[in-house]
């Protein structure tokens, strides 16, 4: 049982071993990489970077990746160069359009609108209050009753 | 009057999610906008799939609008079409084909065997019917990345220009070709 384990503990050795098959020239470069094949997204396992996902169009949007980085593009020329492919999808940072403007303002708006909601009633409840001669003696009652109880 | 207006708003909240989250359940996550709508057919030179001797290129496509139907025969949705694209093709649309090889792969070490391939896309478009003037073979899949394809099928649609006004995701049906590239077929002839 022993020896079944190393051997599989060897297997899975020499498996991850053949994932570095990608060669760049510097390491900034491997790391650009690394980081646009994660946050670029797979236009067909929809949900998964292209990073993790095993579809025939994810290989070769890496494929790609790697080619454009190997000649030097920057990362954001890599992005733009995908969104003119696949479109605003195949990126998981959506871009501030018209259409998408709503997911930066809304959460702004309601926190500004929740506060100004609350000021405005304080303001409204203390503006309402009018404190008469009725209300001090209603006041030296209350106070005359519990002070008695206490004693 | 007020208060009551104010003690509306979960209310309306309520229904504008609820509208919101309904429409979702219709919405179809797989058709996506792609970035080639609107833009001209990027440039290529591709061999016939029957012929490697005969190359295409962007150019020889221009003059005439088009469909490119993006297939390949280990996709079963695109044999599922084929019959009905054969349809519109007697009715007289001009249909190329972009052979879609899913299988190949040098970095694996796989072999690619033409003579295979040909006898087979024979063979299933002698049982289908055949809707293409001639096939497009992009056996790495450059055109396909350039058009921002993402499987198979895939369908676009260019005019005379050389303008790609519509991609379609997943198979062309009688409902889908009513409601989607009929009316622009038909704003292009007019």
């Amino acid at each position: 049982m022993k020896i079944v384990m190393v051997l599989l503990l060897i297997l899975c050795g020499s498996a991850t071993a053949t994932e570095d098959k990608y060669v760049f020239a510097s390491e900034e470069r491997a790391a650009t990489f690394r980081e646009l094949t994660h946050e670029l997204r797979c236009p067909k396992c929809q949900n998964q970077n292209i990073a993790d996902s095993d579809a025939v169009v994810a290989k070769d949007l890496r494929d790609k990746v790697l080619s454009l980085v190997n000649d030097g593009k920057s990362k954001q020329e890599v992005i733009d160069y995908m969104i003119d492919r696949y479109g605003y999808f195949v990126h998981y940072q959506p871009p501030v359009t018209p259409a998408t403007i709503i997911l930066w303002v809304l959460p702004v708006l309601i926190v500004v609108i929740g506060f100004g909601f609350i000021v405005f009633r304080q303001k409204k409840a203390s503006r309402k209050q009018t404190w008469s001669s009725e209300d001090e003696q209603k006041l030296a009652k209350l106070i005359q009753q519990y002070q008695r109880r206490e004693q | 009057m007020n208060r009551k207006l104010l003690g509306l708003i979960p209310f309306l909240i309520f229904i504008l999610l609820c509208v919101f989250l309904y429409q979702g359940l219709f919405g179809n996550p797989r058709e996506l906008q792609t970035g080639r709508i609107g833009h001209t057919m990027p440039s290529f030179t591709l061999p016939d799939l029957m012929d490697e001797q005969k190359q295409w290129q962007d150019k020889d496509l221009i003059g005439d609008v088009y469909l490119l139907n993006v297939w390949g025969t280990w996709c079963p949705t695109c044999i599922a079409e084929l019959s009905y694209l054969t349809e519109l093709k007697e009715q007289g649309v001009k249909i190329i084909g972009l052979y879609y090889e899913q299988a190949y792969d040098p970095d694996f070490g796989d072999q690619f065997d033409i003579n295979k391939l040909r006898a087979e896309v024979q063979a299933m478009l002698a049982r289908t019917g055949n809707p293409y003037q001639f096939n497009i073979l992009d056996l790495n899949r450059t055109l396909a990345l350039d058009l921002g394809v993402s499987g198979a099928p895939e369908t676009f649609l260019v005019d005379k220009k050389g303008t790609i006004l519509l991609h379609h995701t997943g198979d062309i049906n009688q409902r889908v070709w009513r409601s989607k590239f009929a009316p622009k077929i038909m704003e292009l002839t007019q």
